[in-house]
Order: C-alpha cells, then sequence, then structure tokens
C-alpha cells in the first residue's frame, strides 16, 4: 500500500507547524512579556547594563580569540588529508557533546588555583577563576568547535583549482591564502564566527562553575530566578534573546551568499 | 621545453604512471586521450600544483620536479577559466603580470577591452576562458599549458583566437602544451602529439606520424581510423626487389615487402617487418578511393566488393565497401557519393596505396 503524496504533505506540513510552535511558543512568550520592560530596565539597572557589557566583551575577545587559533586548523582540515584527522576532529566536537558544566568542571581541573596552569597563570598575575578571563575561556571552550566547523566547510567550499591558478601566476602559498581564499571564504568565515559569537553569548553552565561573578546576562537571569522568582528574571532573559536574535539577522544575510565555484558553467 | 622523464604523480586513487616525453622549446605539443586519461592530472603536475612523486621533470634548462609552481614561470588555463570571482575581469588579467605593458598587449591581441569593466560572473564560458587566456600570458610565462581552451567559444571566435595563441606561440618563442579532444586541431596546432590513456603516454610525436602509424589497434581506433584490421603478415621477400627471384639487394629497415592476410582480404604494405603472430594493418578511410569500374592504376590494393551503407554529414560522406566479409570505410565527398551514384548494394571498387597501409 502506498501513501497518495497529497496525504504526506499534509503530515509534513503538519510535523513542521508542530516543531516551529514549540520552538517559537516559548521565545515568541518571553519577547511579549519581556521585551519592553527589559529595555526599559536597561535605564535604570546599572548590575543589568554591566551584566550585557561584560557579556558582549568577553564574547567579542572569545570569538576574536577562536577566529586566530582556529582558522587556521580549519584550513588544514579542508585542505589536508592527514593521518589523524578523524580522531582531530572528533576532539573539536567533543566540547558540543559534553553537559556545559562539565565543560566548566574540566576547565576548572587545568585553571584553578590548585592545577599547575593556573598556578603558573597565576604567579604571573592572571587569574582565570573568578574573573573575566575565565568566562572568556568557558565561552571559547563550548563555542569555537562551531567556528573551527563553520570555516572549514567555508573553506572546503573555495575550488582548489583557484589556488592552484593563483600560485602558477606568482603567488606564494601564504599570498594564495590572503588573496584569494580568504576573500572566497570570506562570507561562510564570517558566519562561522558569528554563530560562535552567539553561542558564547548564550553560554551559561561552563560560566557558572568558572565565574559566577561578574555576571554575564545568562548568568544573571538565574541569578534573579533563583533569588527573586520568575517575574524578575523575565526581563533580563528577555534582553539576552534580543541580543541572540542581531547576529542571527546578520547570518542569514551573510548566507545569501553561495558564489564560490565559478567555472566555466553560467 | 618540456622533458618528463618517468615523471609520476598521485591524484586520489589516480596515478599519473612514469610519463615520459619531450616538447622541445618553442614547439606546441597537444595532449590528446580519452575522458580520465589522466590529461589535466599531468598539466597540473607539470604546472606544480600536483607534487610529483617520481621521475623528472625539466623546464627549459631548469630541473623543476621540486620547484614550486610560483617558481616555474608556467601559465595554466583550466578548461573553465577559472577566474577569480572576487576581482573584476581587469585585475584578474593583471593579477601575475609582469608590468602593466604585458596586460595591454595580451587585452589587445585578444580584444578584450569591451570586458575589463565587466564583473566576472556575467561573463559567458566564451568569455571566461579568453580572459582566462590573457591573465595565463600576461605573467609572460616560459611554458604555457591549456586545457581545452577554446571548448566554450563560438566557431569564429575559436579560430581567430587559436590564431593568435599559435601566433604568440612563435613570437615569444614560448612552449606550449595544450589539451584537446579536436582531432582537427591537434593536427593544425601541434609539432609534438601526446597520447595519454590511463596515466601512461601510449606514444607520443609528430602528430602524423601518431595518426598515421599508430603504435597500437587501440590507439589507432580511438584516433579514428575506421579501417582496423587484425590479421596475419609475413615478408614476401628478404632482398630487393620483391618481384623478382634471385635478387641480391639487401633490404634496410623498414623497407620490406610485406602481404598482410585478413580474411578473404590481402593486402600489400611496406615497411619494417611485424612480429610474429597475429598483427593489426591500419588503413585510414581518407586513403581509400572508390571506383564503379576497376582501373590501372599504381595503388597494390585493389578489391571488388558491395556497398553495404552510406552515410553522409553534410558535404561528407562515408561509404562502408563489403569485401568478401570483410567491410572497408572509404571517405569520400558527398558529390563523389553522387556522381558515382554510389547507392547500398551496388557493386564498386576500392583501391589504396601500399604506403596507406600501416601495420601494428
Amino acid at each position: 500500500m502506498s501513501i497518495r503524496p497529497g496525504i504526506t504533505s499534509v503530515l509534513a506540513a503538519l510535523a513542521a507547524s508542530l516543531l516551529l510552535l514549540f520552538l517559537l511558543a516559548p521565545i515568541g512568550e518571553l519577547i511579549i512579556e519581556g521585551a519592553v520592560p527589559g529595555i526599559r530596565q536597561l535605564a535604570t539597572d546599572a548590575e543589568l547594563r554591566a551584566a550585557l557589557t561584560l557579556t558582549g566583551l568577553t564574547a567579542t575577545i572569545a570569538t576574536l580569540l577562536g577566529v586566530a587559533t582556529g582558522t587556521p586548523l580549519a584550513y588544514l582540515l579542508a585542505r589536508h588529508n592527514f593521518r589523524g584527522r578523524g580522531l582531530l576532529s572528533a576532539v573539536l566536537d567533543l566540547p558540543l557533546v559534553i553537559p556545559h558544566p562539565v565543560a566548566g568542571i574540566a576547565l576548572l581541573l587545568v585553571f584553578g588555583r590548585q592545577s599547575a596552569v593556573g598556578g603558573v597563570l597565576l604567579s604571573v598575575g592572571l587569574r582565570v577563576v573568578g574573573t573575566p578571563i575565565g568566562i572568556v575561556c568557558a565561552m571559547l571552550f563550548v563555542s569555537v568547535p562551531l567556528y573551527v566547523s563553520g570555516a572549514r566547510e567555508a573553506f572546503a567550499r573555495v575550488d582548489p583549482r583557484f589556488e592552484s591558478v593563483a600560485r602558477t601566476l606568482g603567488d606564494g602559498a601564504w599570498s594564495v591564502f590572503r588573496r584569494i581564499t580568504v576573500p572566497l571564504a570570506g562570507r561562510g568565515i564570517l558566519a562561522a564566527a558569528v554563530v560562535m559569537w552567539a553561542r558564547a553569548v548564550s553560554e551559561f553552565g561552563a560560566i557558572v562553575i568558572l565565574t559566577y561573578n561578574p555576571k554575564t546576562v545568562g548568568v544573571l537571569s538565574y541569578d534573579r530566578f533563583t533569588t527573586y522568582g520568575l517575574r524578575e528574571a523575565i526581563p533580563v532573559a528577555a534582553v539576552l534573546v534580543l541580543i541572540a536574535l542581531l547576529p542571527l539577522a546578520l547570518l542569514r544575510t551573510l548566507r545569501g551568499d553561495r558564489v564560490t565555484n565559478v567555472g566555466g558553467k553560467r | 621545453m618540456i622533458d618528463a622523464r618517468r615523471l609520476s604523480s598521485r591524484l586520489g586513487t589516480f596515478r599519473l604512471d612514469a610519463v615520459s616525453f619531450t616538447v622541445p622549446t618553442g614547439s606546441y605539443g597537444v595532449v590528446i586521450g580519452p575522458a580520465g586519461s589522466g590529461k589535466t592530472t599531468l598539466l597540473e603536475t607539470i604546472a606544480g600544483v600536483i607534487p610529483a612523486s617520481g621521475g623528472e621533470l625539466r623546464l627549459g634548462d631548469r630541473v623543476a620536479t621540486r620547484l614550486p609552481p610560483e617558481a616555474r614561470r608556467v601559465g595554466l588555463v583550466y578548461q573553465h577559466g577559472y577566474l577569480f570571482p572576487h576581482l573584476s575581469v581587469s585585475d584578474n588579467v593583471a593579477y601575475g603580470a609582469t608590468d602593466q605593458g604585458s596586460v595591454d598587449e595580451v587585452v589587445h591581441r585578444f580584444a578584450l577591452h569591451e570586458l575589463l569593466g565587466r564583473d566576472v560572473v556575467s561573463l559567458s564560458g566564451g568569455e571566461r576562458q579568453l580572459v582566462a587566456i590573457a591573465r595565463a600570458l600576461a605573467m609572460r610565462p616560459q611554458v604555457l599549458l591549456l586545457d581545452e581552451p577554446f571548448s566554450a567559444l563560438d566557431p569564429r571566435r575559436r579560430t581567430v583566437t587559436r590564431r593568435e595563441v599559435r601566433a604568440i606561440h612563435r613570437e615569444w618563442g614560448l612552449t606550449v602544451l595544450q589539451v584537446t579532444h579536436d582531432f582537427t586541431e591537434a593536427g593544425l596546432l601541434g609539432d609534438v602529439a601526446i597520447l595519454l590513456d590511463r596515466g601512461q603516454v601510449l606514444q607520443f610525436g609528430p602528430p602524423e606520424d601518431v595518426f598515421r602509424k599508430p603504435a597500437s589497434p587501440y590507439i589507432a581506433e580511438f584516433l579514428g581510423a575506421e579501417n582496423v584490421l587484425a590479421g596475419v603478415a609475413r615478408v614476401l621477400a628478404d632482398t630487393a626487389p620483391d618481384w623478382m627471384d634471385g635478387a641480391s639487394a639487401a633490404l634496410s629497415e623498414g623497407h620490406h615487402a610485406i602481404e598482410f592476410t585478413s580474411g578473404a582480404l590481402r593486402l600489400y604494405t611496406v615497411g619494417a617487418p611485424p612480429s610474429a603472430g597475429t598483427c593489426y594493418a591500419v588503413i585510414r578511410a581518407e586513403e581509400v578511393v572508390l571506383a564503379r569500374q576497376p582501373h590501372a592504376s599504381s595503388a597494390r590494393n585493389l578489391f571488388r566488393g558491395r556497398v553495404s551503407e552510406v552515410v553522409t554529414l553534410g558535404a561528407y560522406s562515408r561509404v562502408t565497401l563489403d569485401v568478401e566479409g570483410v567491410p572497408l570505410v572509404a571517405a569520400l565527398t558527398a558529390r563523389s557519393v553522387h556522381e558515382l551514384a554510389l547507392v547500398e548494394g551496388v557493386e564498386a571498387f576500392a583501391t589504396f596505396k601500399a604506403m596507406a597501409v600501416h601495420l601494428c
């Protein structure tokens, strides 16, 4: 017995609608209830403003560090076949699959005062736990795999023959990377960075273990919820959602571009 | 000069396997071969974008086997152009140019003025090929590698561009190696033809030798020789002349009179003594002359048969004559077919010279 295409389409549309409703209902409710009070509260609530600034700043620093260290790795994974490539990819995906509080505990083991690395950093005046540096570490740890994965895809979409032609035209490997590869993969790399930034902004689990104070917006909303209840947490949470929407809009704009393989066919 | 000596490389599971050939300085080489034979891989290995895994490559007077692509002074033009889409046409042409004079010259020679202000993505396939050729030439390479560079051009533009590339090749003393599927183009352009299959060079040499004297029946069939007959050859006499008993002049290599038998067909040819056992006789269809009546001529091979098929493509006709069960194909003008009234079933006579038969 075969299902007619009409019924299949209706079932698919119904399933998709239910999923969209499931995703949109909580977020929509939060924005309806909390967006206006949240924006108003920004004018009067110094702690919220500080949390917002701290979140934006630490997420930006984490993203810049991710781009600086993750770009060569992404290029390596996209362009070269080498022994251990699969293992390296698995290691990079690890932060995505472990619970984030567990990631925070793992980071605490490495950067805590009792640890060797934490001790060395403390001796040069760098305290990780309980400082914005800890927030950056937590954000970097949980979100950089998304950047590497996105940048890797962006590099892979650039046909290597563009680079081959540029090499024959007199460019060395670095010059080709700068003049050809990065411009052609640019939008994909930027999109990956935006995703990383958005993920960093929304991080809570690892940050709360490493640095409860000073508070990021995520930690602040949790703090308000546990201290004052749901009503007080809603405006802060709504502000966080609005911040997350900005990079999402930027991402959609960037993804409009797909032009990398411009050979001869039109 | 491009001098490859047992040059090997690997791309995924494909292997370019110990290829050897020479394209002398200032010569025009053509690479021909079936799809997937490794033609593009060969060009990429010469350009250095695929590293050589063995053998030696000399470009000009330098050993280039381990040189990076940017140090080889080799221009590489892919079939699809691979123009940089984030740059304008003029920036593409100037990308590796030695100076503005070189850019101006190639723009002038390929009449690219109107394209300079255009966006790369708005160009047609043919326009992209032109810009890609100009871009490679603007860097004044010592070797130019072309991978089916004229395939997307319209017939008129193809002729003009081909002529221009050939002119630049002569004026600059440029060594060129071009991949083509077009045997006419290979014959027109090439000083050296290289036949590649499954990553190996099957034969290389002057195009007329490769086309007229293919080294194997496979090559003959690939190159479009319609008459490839399997049979047995025997040397008629080890001394000259072959028609007189007791003559004593010793023969030098390649001057033996040979009889070749394929089924009911008995051909006469001259050449080097073939190896023992089954060999193949190759006769190009263009060499076979058809007539309705037998006539005396210097051609040593004359056969009577019946026309079994006539295929006409414009002014060109391909007539198959059945000679006692063996098909013999002749290429004629459509006008000759009309004037001789060659239709299926009529009797006709095929003649060709002994020199037109190549044994392999």
